[in-house]
């Protein structure tokens, strides 16, 4: 029980957050993060547990996304039952893209992966008749306030990341470990490898799917190239793990609260402190300085992403020792 | 039968283009397995450099020269300070250079948003609108000296990796690294020199381009996708490869932009790239050892 | 184990006030508006121009005494050309700034995405440039448009086909995937229907294309009297520049709007440019209160030309300050009921909000069509705006000069 006091505290802290904090904007932020947290931690079992890094996420992402609205679109059916069956149907499409993807290898799996995620996009983009096309869809969501989005998001994490732990802690994810880590020897042990593969896939693919459907609920808008994103999506999945730390449970939480601050906070320069600054002193130079890091917001945060994977390949979590040492300069154990 | 001699013609041309992309790219995948994620990004550069130079009335053909070195050397750095210190790390995937190259990808393209800002740059010359009539086909000009420039590059490139001794330390090192430190080869030199050498070979490629096309900071996604296309088509490594992953591309596009529409070409091109990548993972190096 | 996640979380919690302490909202006395525009990314610059029209018609207003003797404050949201984050900053000007009154809204995708939170929350919005039909089709009341829609644009066109070209019979519609091409090309294909059209070629392509002359070899190999594209500036440059190179001669040439008509569309394509009809919405010859002055005060003050987006956006501003001066009080409600009675003449055109068809709210605007004509762009129809005469039919590409 010890064990899980911390992530008690941060849950419960979650939890009675939105009773405290009245501001949508901030709320708008904690169901994005909510989101990357499931995300995440999704891309983290098929690519940081089983070693098979993709660079397709975004497709499991987008038909959840579409399974919601096109219910909603084609048969009138409310978006939410998209919730239950858009993680279903990632998982199906999850099945071709294992059938085409497995028998890769490292990099030329991430490159085939890359490539039908891509391919969904463009097909997506190109049914106009049955997908709406880039006219996208738009659907009214049902909730006038974001707390209830919140809960929704913040249980939909708690299951994803609590199942994901029970499965890495049992026999499967040792399995899912010895494939990442010598494929060949596992399979020569006797392991499923094709299996137990397309088992960490579809867990993963699942969880990403339920997150899509649940972003049509709450976004009320999606178009190909918002939910098909490459970078939006599937790099920013592996970013997110990364940058916490791939092959953690938790790594994927950190890496997602970093992730979304530091994008707003570019985005906003630092949430208009130094615009206010800029007013408050009456010195130009705050401005100036804001004006040029929303320019750059990209820029910052690509920088970011260099520095953290020269400093911290094994994200934040992975590498907190090191962190420890040479940012708080703590030296453990003298 | 002009339709299809025509569309033949449009594929063939846009396939030296597209060769001398993957070119680059399939040396430094071959070379040191690096999924360079950047590589459109490099071309990107090579534009800019051809534009602003441009502006100062020089002929995007001699931009070639300074564009070509220019990027060499930005290769050059980018592999010695942010992808050879991730060799060395421990972690737990091998992945980490991808997503380093991605990261500089993003930085590359922002800092020309900054620089040159969004809008669409264009080049004006006055032989880029040519084209010159063999029957009812037309030839574009500078497509076809493209062509021509790209063959000629394939053909240096394969007398280098073949005939020099630097070339022969690259060949080395891609087979074997371990081998080759022990033969003596400075593996880490040869790793910076072909990252070099890979970036100058796309910046050839970007000065070719510019005329018929037009440079804007987002433009090297598209492109990135297309080397890699053509480097699994090609075989990894193999110049000659990409000559015949680039103008299969290029024909691919073609023919399923007339036959299909245009709506399909990018995923006939993605469609070919799983194919191969199940079917015939060693390219058309496999098919023929070149 | 625990150890690292309980340091994880102490991150998180010192991330987490950072954030909570950077959106407490800071107070100010002025009426502010929020404005929604791509200032970054692949849009910019016609954000760039959208805001700087915006700004001047703020100065312009507030130099005359504001409203009511308050002066406007601007609060510009940038979308990044992205819906979701168009979303993210409707909400912020919303819930954060609490603004009366929004305006803006440049991308059809990001219109989409922003117009229905706006009704959610019961905040007017008055579009000014976003086209994509369904957005005021859809009866939302706290949701205005300055700008005609894309189904609209080619209604000069239209017009131009029954009594001028009315030996056009063949059309080839070529268009980019995007919100707005797509519903540009699906309205375009009922109008070629009612005018007894046959479309020959129908082809979309992803915007960026770099060799547009396998669909153009079709085209050419279909022989139709028109060819109408609805694509943006370069991929408009490249499919002119390829036609000519392929020797491609229709009737006419037409582009459906928004790339067609801007200065660097003929710049790069030089003289394949020449000839070239295009839907426009507004050019600043028109006979419209302040519509040259407008042009001519951008030039002046930015030192570059404006567009019809400019134009849009200017208009949109004098739009929302009159309402405020009329509204009862500056409360959304108040200021969106001041909305619904607007009846006004502006640099862009009158306004005024009325229903027709599936569409509420939504502003009745004529469009028109232009020609380039040896690197100017002219106006050519209706005769009433017209500054020179069409040219019709197009020369072939051998017979110019």
């Amino acid at each position: 029980m010890k064990k899980y006091l911390y992530p008690l505290i941060l849950l419960a802290f979650l939890a009675l957050l939105p009773l405290v904090v009245e501001s949508n904007y901030f709320l708008h932020l904690m169901i994005l993060f909510l989101l990357w947290v499931v995300i995440g931690s999704s891309w983290n079992i098929l690519a940081g547990y089983t070693g098979q890094v993709s660079f397709g996420h975004a497709a499991f992402f987008g038909v959840g996304a579409y399974t919601a609205g096109l219910l909603f679109q084609h048969l009138q059916i409310s978006p939410w039952w998209g919730m239950a069956l858009g993680g279903v149907v990632a998982f199906l499409i999850g099945l071709p893209f294992g059938a085409i993807c497995f028998p890769l290898r490292g990099a030329y799996f991430a490159l085939a992966s890359l490539a039908l995620g891509e391919g969904i996009r463009h097909i997506t983009t190109i049914a106009e008749g049955f997908t709406g096309g880039m006219m996208g869809i738009m659907i009214m969501p049902t909730f006038t306030s974001k707390v209830p989005y919140y809960y929704i998001a913040l249980g939909l994490a708690i299951f994803s990341v609590a199942s994901i732990q029970a499965i890495i802690n049992s026999k499967p994810g040792y399995y899912f470990v010895s494939i990442r880590e010598d494929q060949d020897a596992a399979a020569s042990l006797g392991i499923n490898t094709t299996l137990y593969k397309n088992v960490s896939l579809a867990i993963s693919a699942f969880w990403t799917g339920m997150a899509g459907a649940l972003y049509m609920n709450y976004m009320g808008f999606i178009d190909p190239h918002v939910v098909f994103s490459l970078h939006d999506y599937s790099v920013m999945a592996i970013l997110v793990a990364i940058v916490g730390g791939v092959g953690t449970i938790y790594g994927p939480t950190v890496g997602a609260f970093i992730m979304v601050a530091f994008q707003e906070i570019f985005r906003t320069g630092f949430f208009g402190l130094f615009e206010y600054l800029g007013k408050a002193t009456g010195s130009s130079i705050f401005t100036t300085l804001s004006g040029a890091i929303h320019q750059a917001h990209v820029l910052g945060f690509g920088i970011l992403v260099i520095v953290v994977i020269l400093y911290l390949p094994n994200g934040v979590v992975g590498d907190w020792e090191k962190i420890k040492r040479n940012v708080f300069r703590i030296n453990p154990a003298g | 039968m002009d339709v299809f001699l025509q569309t033949l013609v449009a594929g063939i041309l846009k396939g030296g283009l597209y060769a001398l992309i993957g070119i680059g790219m399939t040396l430094i995948m071959g070379v040191m397995g690096i999924i360079n994620l950047a590589h459109g990004q490099l071309m990107m550069l090579a534009m800019y450099v051809t534009f602003v130079l441009n502006t100062m009335g020089v002929d995007p053909y001699i931009s070639l020269f300074v564009a070509m070195p220019l990027l060499f050397l930005l290769g050059m750095a980018i592999q010695k300070f942010l992808l050879n210190p991730l060799i060395k790390v421990e972690t737990i995937l091998p992945e980490n250079q991808v997503l380093m190259t991605v990261g500089i990808g993003m930085v590359l393209t922002e800092i020309a948003r900054f620089a040159f800002s969004s809008d669409y740059k264009y080049i004006t010359t006055g032989y880029a609108n040519q084209t010159f009539y063999l029957g009812n086909i037309s030839f574009s000009m500078a497509l076809t000296i493209a062509f021509v420039i790209a063959l000629a590059f394939t053909a240096v490139m394969f007398w280098f990796l073949l005939k020099t001794d630097l070339g022969r330390s690259i060949r080395a090192t891609a087979q074997d690294k371990d081998a080759a430190t022990l033969m003596g080869v400075n593996t880490g030199r040869i790793t910076v020199v072909t990252f070099g050498l890979g970036s100058a070979l796309v910046a050839a490629a970007g000065c070719l381009l510019a005329p018929v096309y037009y440079i804007f900071p987002d433009l090297g996604g598209p492109f990135t996708a297309k080397a890699f296309i053509i480097t699994i088509l090609g075989g990894l490594g193999s110049t000659v490869g990409a000559i015949f992953g680039g103008v299969t591309l290029g024909l691919a596009e073609s023919m399923g932009a007339t036959y299909f529409g245009m709506e399909y070409e990018d995923i006939v091109g993605l469609t070919i790239f799983i194919l191969v990548l199940l079917f015939l993972p060693g390219g058309f190096k496999r098919l023929t050892k070149v | 184990m625990k150890e690292t996640v309980g340091k994880a979380c102490v991150v998180v919690a010192a991330l987490l006030s950072l954030v909570m302490a950077g959106s407490a909202g800071f107070a100010a006395e002025t009426i502010k508006v929020g404005v929604l525009l791509p200032l970054t990314g692949s849009m910019a610059k016609f954000g760039e121009i959208e805001k700087r029209s915006f700004d001047m018609a703020v100065e312009e207003i507030n130099a005359k005494g504001g409203v009511n003797g308050k002066k406007i404050e601007l609060l510009f949201e940038d979308d990044t050309g992205k819906p979701d984050v168009g979303r993210s900053g409707i909400e912020k000007l919303i819930s954060r700034e609490k603004v009366p009154v929004i305006t803006g809204g440049y991308a059809s995708s990001v219109v989409a995405a922003a117009a229905p939170v706006a009704q959610q929350f019961k905040v007017p919005f008055v579009i000014c440039t976003g086209a994509t039909d369904d957005v005021t089709e859809k009866g939302y009341d706290y949701v205005f448009r300055v700008n005609p829609t894309a189904s609209e644009y080619p209604n000069a066109v239209k017009s131009f086909l029954h009594e001028v070209a009315t030996d056009v019979k063949t059309v080839a519609l070529l268009y980019e995937n995007t919100a707005f091409g797509q519903s540009s090309s699906k309205s375009f294909e009922k109008d070629a229907a009612d005018l007894g059209l046959k479309i020959v070629v129908k082809e979309g392509y992803q915007a960026g294309a770099i060799d547009f002359k396998p669909v153009l070899t079709k085209v050419k190999a279909a022989n139709p009297d028109m060819i109408y594209m609805v694509s943006y500036i370069m991929d408009a440059s490249l499919l002119m520049r390829q036609s000519k190179e392929l020797h491609i001669n229709p009737k006419m040439f037409v582009g459906g709007g928004a790339g067609f008509t801007l200065p660097e569309f003929a710049k790069s394509a030089g003289d394949a440019a020449d000839g070239v009809y295009s839907a426009t919405l507004w050019v600043d010859t028109l006979p419209f209160p302040g519509a040259k002055e407008y042009s001519a005060n951008f030039k002046k003050k930015y030192g570059s030309e404006t567009e019809y987006h400019g134009a849009e956006a200017y208009a949109a501003m004098y739009v929302v300050a009159d309402a405020l001066k009329r509204a009862k009080s500056i409360t959304p409600k108040d200021v969106r009921d001041a909305l619904t009675k607007t009846d006004m003449k502006t640099a862009f055109g009158p306004v005024k909000f009325i229903s027709y068809g599936k569409k509420t709210q939504q502003n009745k605007l004529d469009t028109y069509m232009v020609q380039w004509q040896k690197g100017e762009l002219e106006g050519v129809w209706p005769k009433s705006a017209a500054t020179k005469k069409y040219i019709y039919p197009t020369p072939h590409w051998d017979k110019r000069k």
